[in-house]
């Protein structure tokens, strides 16, 4: 059989549609790649050859009734491990979690499995989304396809190694302050955080509720487009879903803001060199380009280390690894605290732990003025900021991360730097902002850069629009 | 600088355990972070609401309609089961 793993959603479909190939080979050679790419690249946790088979089977049937398919069926995806898909694992990849089974799907699950998806298996993150390396699974680090040496990014690194060699056609990810577009954009794909609210966040385990979203991770921006129009609508099972979106006609002319503080001290200079190139690209191709100012910029890590340790502090309050979880070693326990106690210490990793107690700390009596209102204030202002500038411009762009895919272990030490890492990407999340990274060059070493931009809520057709216009043009 | 103390106290509220020889690191990495996000205080937010969510303000309702949940992939996602029901370690207080 020839190898047939190069494809689009799109190439993908006509194949299926044109029957130069049927589903049960396009999952056939997707799960062949992974048996031979996967244990270099460790994109992911757990594989379901048996539920992707069966899943391909069914289209083929409906291909051979001559049915009419939708975009996505017959094409095998990815799932970041904190989605719960029935029947399937769903680590987080955390070993509270390591051996649990999910009971139901997630919405974005349900909605997949109507369009006739195909899930190949769950892909690997930092432990419940805490990281941007994927360095901080419990289980093993993913490697970066363009150089193994190399971190993906995160936390849903596992997703984008996946797409970026082709052991996935697409796949799922969560982005709490960058963990969709930062791990797109050191893999070279395309990843896009859609409006809070946009896409239901039922069976996503939660990490920080008022931030995190579900998003699409793929090879084109139509592709993204597909998935997200796929998984997007209100849901009653989350109340801050809604179906709201801006409907508009394509600019004539394009109002680009720039904003100064996205290229200050911390930025890559060959980051920089290729951000501005772009810009230069949509200058030349019509756009009006306008320096803006986004003043609050340097406080956004403040902020979101203040906000998101605190929410996880109380979403994960819920493991306490008897109902689910690992069993606890613990003999004669003395108290029902010592088994809550035992579970946990030993169930979460460091990382996690820490941001629990980050979180109870600025949670506490005594310090929640001082933190966390102090952080709600200031997501207020950075909120107003981007209000601000979309008075003036239609979209902004920038860099996606301030460097480009660092060597694993290289920040694992230096708590800060890693966090830093964020800079660019978690003002979108403190706003609620609709974000994409699309690739718009590689550095000397050949690795990705990634180029960050931005829309007003509900206004995600924008997003794509723009993104088109530099897609695969100056690489 | 944060007291060892204190950690001990938050790692208590947490219900976390935390071994003598990872204080430390802990009261370290919390006061790299803590000195960082100290920044906030640069700006003056006396006049300035709270942004505690993005999503709509009013109350979203609907019907309580219980759901059915798989029993059987409910009871094998236990650690540990015993005809069906969760089974946990026998604990016995000491007071």
């Amino acid at each position: 059989m020839t190898n047939l793993t190069n494809f689009t959603i799109k190439q993908a479909q006509n194949g299926l549609q044109n029957k130069d190939f049927s589903a049960t080979e396009l999952t056939r050679s997707y799960l062949e790649n992974i048996k031979k790419k996967d244990k270099d690249i460790n994109a992911y946790i757990s594989i379901s050859e048996d539920l992707a088979l069966s899943q391909a089977e069914e289209i083929d049937k409906k291909i051979a009734q001559k049915e009419s398919l939708s975009p996505l069926a017959g094409i095998p995806c990815a799932i970041k491990d904190n989605i719960m898909v029935k029947g399937e694992r769903c680590t987080s990849a955390s070993k509270i979690l390591e051996n649990y089974r999910a009971i139901y799907d997630a919405t974005v699950i349900e909605k997949l499995k109507t369009s006739g998806a195909v899930f190949l298996g769950k892909t690997n993150l930092d432990e419940f989304a805490m990281g941007g390396s994927c360095e901080r699974s419990a289980f093993f680090p993913t490697k970066n396809p363009h150089d193994l040496e190399r971190v993906p990014g995160g936390s849903s690194g596992g997703s984008a190694a996946a797409v970026a060699s082709d052991m996935a056609i697409y796949a799922l990810g969560s982005d709490t302050g960058g963990s969709i577009r930062q791990p797109a954009s050191f893999c070279g794909i395309i990843g896009m955080k859609p409006t809070y609210g946009t896409v239901s966040r039922y069976g996503l385990m939660a990490y920080a509720s008022s931030l995190d979203q579900i998003g699409p991770m793929g090879k084109t921006i139509d592709d993204c487009e597909i998935i997200f129009n796929t998984i997007r609508g209100l849901d009653k099972m989350d109340s801050t879903s809604t179906d709201f979106e801006v409907k508009e006609v394509k600019k004539e002319k394009l109002r680009i803001g720039v904003p100064k503080e996205y290229f200050g001290e911390g930025l890559d200079k060959e980051i920089e060199e290729s951000i501005k190139k772009a810009i230069e690209f949509y200058e030349k191709n019509g756009a009006e380009v306008i320096d803006i100012n986004l003043p609050h910029t340097e406080y956004a890590v403040s902020c979101y280390y203040i906000i998101a340790p605190a929410e996880a502090s109380a979403n994960l309050a819920r493991f306490d690894g008897l109902k689910y979880g690992t069993d606890s070693k613990l003999e004669n326990p003395q108290s029902i605290n010592d088994l809550y106690l035992e579970n946990r210490t030993k169930g979460f990793g460091a990382e996690v732990r820490k941001r629990i107690m980050l979180g109870t700390y600025t949670l506490s009596s005594g310090y929640y003025d001082a933190y966390y209102k102090k952080a709600l204030q200031v997501r207020t202002l950075i909120r107003q900021d981007f209000e601000k500038a979309f008075e003036k411009v239609d979209v902004i762009v920038g860099p996606t991360s301030p460097c480009l895919p660092f060597k694993i272990g290289e920040k694992a030490d230096d708590p800060l730097a890693m966090y830093l890492a964020d800079i660019y990407t978690v003002s979108l999340n403190l706003a609620g902002l609709p974000g994409m990274s699309v690739p718009c060059g590689k550095s000397k070493s050949g690795l990705p850069i990634g180029l960050q931009i931005i829309a007003p809520s509900f206004c995600e057709k924008r997003l794509f629009d723009t993104g088109r216009i530099i897609e695969q043009k100056i690489i | 600088m944060i007291s060892e103390k204190e950690i001990k106290d938050i790692a208590k509220l947490a219900y976390l355990k935390i071994e003598d020889n990872e204080v430390e690191k802990l009261r370290n990495d919390f006061s790299s972070i803590l000195d960082y996000v100290n920044k906030l205080n640069e700006i003056d937010t006396s006049k300035i609401s709270e942004t505690s969510n993005l999503s709509k303000t009013e109350n979203v309702d609907r019907e309580d309609i219980p759901k059915r949940f798989d029993k059987k992939l409910l009871i094998d996602s236990m650690p540990k089961q015993k005809n069906g029901y969760l089974e946990v370690k026998k604990v016995l207080y000491n007071d």
